[in-house]
């Protein structure tokens, strides 16, 4: 029985399996994004004739009401949890609906940004207004990789919405999926100064 | 299951007062775009300024704060070993420029 002991030992996080993995991945993918967007600042600062395309209207305007919708999808989550944990399931099912909706309003926002940089000339090796061809591969591959995330993310509330609605998931899983949404956002604070600021007019 | 989120975590009023707080700190980070500072400078601000957002965010919204210090002590100082040692090797990839096959 004794081998039995570790099976019953207290985890010295004081959490489930699933929130110490969430938390792991989410690590892991943080040294993702800072490689690539490390690998960016360099170009950016050596280059002495780095390209800055993005004027206010509407790129950074576009890019501050992006913030705004993902910032604000973080705190519907946030309500989501809350109403879990007061076992309110029709507030929480409420709240996760609005934060995916405000995912999807997110990357419609940024897929039409693209849609006019392409349409403007813009792709991974070619810079339609001269300079180096390496930002339009820094900016497509670095917000395409968030916004993979974010469309992920999405994905992800909808699956755990729809088992919570039929009872076969908790509020642990609703926090999981939550830690996941955060960290995009987290995210995105570092991608909208450094890709966007950084490149403002 | 057991529920797992901390028990003294914040209420909806603070995290509206967080996500203000937060969107100032977006407002001076445009308003420093356009205050015509170098790139160099530019960029040092900026992530400051997004290290402290994501520090909030972590503490705050992901509720590290109110977990147990062991967490926190087990995740962030790694990770930022991780990013402090790229910083530091990042450069070291300029020396390809020196280290040109010479053809003759």
């Amino acid at each position: 029985m004794a081998g039995h002991e570790a099976l019953r030992e207290e985890s010295p996080y004081g959490i489930q399996h699933k929130k110490l993995g969430i938390w792991l991945f989410i690590l892991s993918d943080a040294v993702t994004f800072a490689s690539i967007l490390f690998a960016y600042g360099y170009v950016r600062v050596g280059s002495t004739d780095w390209t800055t395309p993005f004027a206010f209207s509407p790129t950074i305007v576009n890019g501050m009401v992006m913030t705004f919708v993902l910032l604000a999808s973080s705190v519907t989550m946030l309500g989501a949890l809350e109403a879990a944990k007061n076992e309110n399931p029709s507030r929480c099912l409420a709240w996760l609906g609005v934060t995916v909706l405000l995912g999807t309003l997110f990357a419609v926002l940024h897929i039409r940004e693209w849609l006019r940089m392409i349409g403007e000339g813009w792709r991974l090796f070619q810079n339609p207004v001269g300079g180096p061809a390496l930002f339009g591969a820094t900016f497509f591959s670095i917000t395409g990789l968030h916004l993979g995330h974010v469309i992920a993310g999405i994905v992800a509330i909808l699956v755990v919405a729809i088992k919570y609605h039929r009872r076969r998931t908790d509020e642990s899983h609703v926090e999981t999926v939550g830690l996941y949404w955060h960290f995009v956002d987290v995210v995105w604070m570092f991608v909208f100064p450094l890709v966007y600021l950084m490149n403002a007019k | 299951m057991a529920a797992t989120q901390p028990r003294n975590a914040l209420g909806m009023k603070s995290y509206l007062a967080i996500w203000v707080g937060l969107l100032c700190i977006v407002g001076i980070e445009v308003f420093l775009t356009y205050r015509h500072l170098s790139s160099d400078r530019l960029l040092l601000f900026l992530l400051i300024f997004a290290f402290i957002e994501a520090g909030i965010a972590v503490m705050f919204f992901m509720h590290l704060k109110y977990e147990r210090p062991s967490l926190f002590w087990s995740l962030i100082p790694a990770l930022l070993f991780v990013l402090f040692m790229m910083d530091h090797f990042w450069p070291d990839a300029l020396r390809l420029e020196h280290l040109r096959v010479v053809h003759w």
